[in-house]
């Protein structure tokens, strides 16, 4: 369906960006996701944990991506909404960044918000992104030393 | 030893200076040397005094195939028209699953390499047409290894029978003799 469709183009244009497919020439690169339970924030999810997949799959990236969602409630920034603040009609941005460089790949809004509001969420956004880098890093150096330490017994 | 240290994607490792090289894992940006990969970092003295940086993963490199690499292979069907088999490694690094590669032939004696394609969705396309390049172990019908006699044919020790086959002319820097 229409969803899911550019659902795909986004995290496809989203990885196109951090995954270093010049290491793999004439190669197809497959990432299935499969949300099996959602309040919102589907994209964000679907980027965080294949991100993950990626690095565990050994294919080489330039830096982790991370996507977080923020909004403009009443008078302040809100981060990581959920379905309910979505379909509230208040203004949506999702932000996919990869933290150390602090680059964005990839920027979505939907409905309408107030250019002087502008910066302010989308630095939300932004900083949620990075705390989001701080769980995925710290799962990501546990599971190396691990395994690591499982091979070398 | 020191514990070795864990790096992960996006990680930086180093500046980029005369004496580091940047190895597999990694990439380099900005003057500088960040990990590409998710483990540990390594660093190998190169015989000019250079320091090669690699990131090392628990499993096997992610190794393909690419453009005028040479892989080992196992013949697995043989036809008219070509023979296909699987990709065991690629250089000298082991694969985790075999790859399929098709050897057709045409392309086993001579051939104009820049005809040859990467492949298609089956299968990669092989191509013996090197004096260095060939069969490597052959068994015979009797059922023992064939010793090679020369570039087109092949002995079988047991019945003296010669059969037809095209002979790699391995190069000693290739040979890795078991046990040492």
């Amino acid at each position: 369906d229409r969803k899911s469709q550019e659902m795909t183009m986004h995290l496809q244009q989203t990885f196109n960006a951090a995954i270093l497919t010049s290491l793999h020439p004439r190669s197809q690169i497959d990432i299935f996701v499969e949300v099996l339970q959602s309040d919102g924030g589907n994209y964000c999810a679907s980027v965080n944990a294949a991100t993950l997949a990626v690095i565990d799959a050994g294919i080489p990236m330039k830096d982790y991506v991370c996507a977080c969602s923020a909004s403009y409630l009443g008078d302040s920034p809100i981060v990581d909404i959920n379905y309910l603040e979505e379909s509230s009609g208040s203004p949506e941005i999702t932000v996919a960044v990869l933290p150390k460089s602090e680059q964005i790949v990839f920027l979505e809004m939907n409905g309408r918000l107030h250019e002087d509001n502008l910066s302010k969420v989308v630095d939300m956004a932004v900083k949620g992104c990075k705390d989001v880098y701080g769980v995925l890093d710290r799962t990501v150096r546990e599971h190396v030393s691990q395994v690591g330490s499982s091979l070398e017994t | 030893m020191a514990a070795p240290t864990i790096c992960v994607p996006g990680q930086r490792i180093c500046r980029l200076e005369e004496t580091c090289k940047q190895g597999n894992g990694t990439y380099p940006r900005n003057g500088y040397i960040y990990s590409s990969l998710a483990g540990y970092l390594h660093t190998f003295e190169d015989e000019d005094g250079k320091s090669l940086i690699e990131v090392k993963t628990q499993e096997e490199q992610n190794v393909v195939p690419s453009v005028d690499a040479i892989v080992t292979t196992r013949i697995t069907n043989v036809n008219p028209r070509f023979c296909k088999c699987l990709i065991l490694s690629v250089g000298k690094i082991p694969l985790r699953e075999p790859f399929r590669g098709q050897i057709r032939k045409e392309d086993v004696r001579a051939t104009e390499k820049d005809k040859l394609s990467l492949g298609d969705a089956h299968s990669y396309i092989l191509s013996t047409a090197e004096n260095e390049l060939g069969v490597v172990i052959a068994t015979s019908e009797a059922g023992a290894t064939l010793e090679p006699i020369s570039w087109c044919k092949m002995k079988c020790p047991k019945t003296m029978a010669e059969e037809f086959r095209k002979v790699a002319k391995v190069q000693p820097k290739y040979v890795q003799y078991a046990g040492t």
